[in-house]
């Protein structure tokens, strides 16, 4: 009850979620100010397009309001889980349209001069956290760095990446895990994972 | 033998863990995992573990704010979906009849002042020219944004590149370059305030933009 009397933007996001399932629209604004930055950051990669990250992104924030009451905090925080709604959309999206960006943007192409524009904006803190997550998978040898990048970035299977890369599924499968299990360790010493 | 042998003799125990936390299992190989799942703490732990280092990829892309447009296009829907249906679909005419009064709206007119958000915006219809659809430059607290729907995409190999031009001056870029969605759809942040300038232009160019213009203006947006 104390929570229905607050400022929605001193709400924790958890409690947001709370209103958003009773219909709340101004609590839902305040989750997407705090989010909508990943989320297109995320979709932007993932399609190399702003107006393709663009729509991926209104579809996903669109479906966290009609199925807010799916949210269920034991398996991660609201940020994991829009997140992870604007990752399926884009899946979606590619599976739909047979089209994926290029696994790593080139600097300086036209897409990303496209999106550098509204950069001076990003908040210094989520710049930092990016640039330890970014720095941890860099670190990764090519082979696992590549496996990862293909099958999260651009929603390929372990089977089509390992007929690109004329690879063993196994071997792919088995990269996927030593390259996870590293970053895991290095996200820990960031402390950017518990 | 335990449980945990038994599953490892029926399953390549921990080997799908983390492709399938990558969502890189083929459809049929996931299901048979989730089953597995069921059965096997190893696997439980490992996708647990794994699961959090996925969550956290997102925050490796190179990080940007949304769109400005993108906040007031998710709001009104969802607004228009909290007043009912009905409604909803009111608002969506209401958004198509908008498109097309801009479209035959005369260059440099102002348009109207609307309000989201609370924020007051100055809305000027653009002028189009050569190419079909329509543009309209919203001003809010001196930042332009171009907002374009129905138009041409610009071609293979060539983006939509935005300049700014203050009096007589040669157009510089805005440094924003841009594509629209199969809808002809495009919401377009200008970086910067808009003090002093005249007009915003809009020439299609070779993908990657150019210093100066090489095509006449396709839309203008006159401030002035």
């Amino acid at each position: 009850m104390f929570s229905q009397r607050r400022n929605p933007k001193e709400l924790a996001d958890e409690d947001l979620m709370v209103r958003v399932r009773d219909g709340d629209a101004r609590a839902f604004e305040v989750l997407f100010d705090r989010h909508s930055g990943p989320a297109f950051s995320l979709a932007y990669r993932m399609c190399g397009s702003r107006a393709r990250a663009e729509d991926v992104v209104q579809d996903a924030f669109l479906s966290v309001w009609r199925a807010g009451a799916r949210y269920d905090q034991s398996r991660g925080s609201v940020r994991a889980w829009i997140l992870g709604v604007v990752h399926n959309r884009a899946i979606d999206w590619f599976r739909r349209e047979s089209l994926r960006a290029a696994p790593s943007l080139e600097e300086g192409n036209a897409a990303e001069r496209v999106a550098a524009a509204e950069l001076t904006e990003v908040t210094v803190e989520r710049r930092a956290e990016a640039d330890r997550v970014r720095d941890a998978l860099h670190e990764l040898p090519d082979e696992q760095r590549q496996v990862i990048e293909l099958s999260y970035y651009a929603g390929f299977t372990h089977q089509e990446i390992a007929q690109m890369l004329s690879l063993p599924p196994g071997t792919v499968k088995g990269r996927m895990r030593l390259g996870l299990g590293k970053l895991r360790i290095s996200l820990a010493e960031e402390g950017v994972l518990p | 033998m335990s449980d945990r042998d038994a599953m490892s003799e029926t399953h390549d125990c921990g080997g799908d863990a983390a492709a399938y936390a990558l969502g890189a299992l083929e459809p049929q190989e996931a299901e048979a995992f989730r089953a597995h799942l069921r059965e096997c703490a190893v696997c439980r732990d490992e996708v647990e573990a794994l699961g959090g280092v996925v969550q956290a990829l997102p925050m490796a892309a190179p990080q940007y704010e949304a769109p400005r447009g993108l906040k007031r296009r998710v709001m009104q829907d969802v607004r228009a979906e909290q007043a009912g249906p009905a409604r909803f679909e009111r608002g969506r005419s209401r958004l198509v009849a908008a498109a097309a009064a801009a479209t035959v709206a005369a260059a440099g007119v102002v348009a109207g002042i609307e309000l989201t958000a609370g924020t007051a915006a100055t809305v000027i219809s653009a002028q189009v020219s050569g190419i079909s659809g329509s543009a309209q430059l919203r001003v809010t607290d001196g930042r332009g944004e171009l907002v374009v729907n129905h138009l041409t995409p610009p071609g293979h190999g060539h983006v939509y590149e935005v300049w700014l031009q203050s009096g007589s001056a040669a157009p510089v870029p805005a440094s924003v370059l841009f594509d629209v969605n199969s809808a002809g759809h495009a919401d377009v942040g200008i970086p910067g305030r808009l003090r002093g300038v005249s007009a915003v232009l809009v020439t299609p160019e070779p993908s990657g933009g150019r210093p100066k213009p090489t095509h006449t203006p396709v839309i203008v947006a006159r401030l002035d």
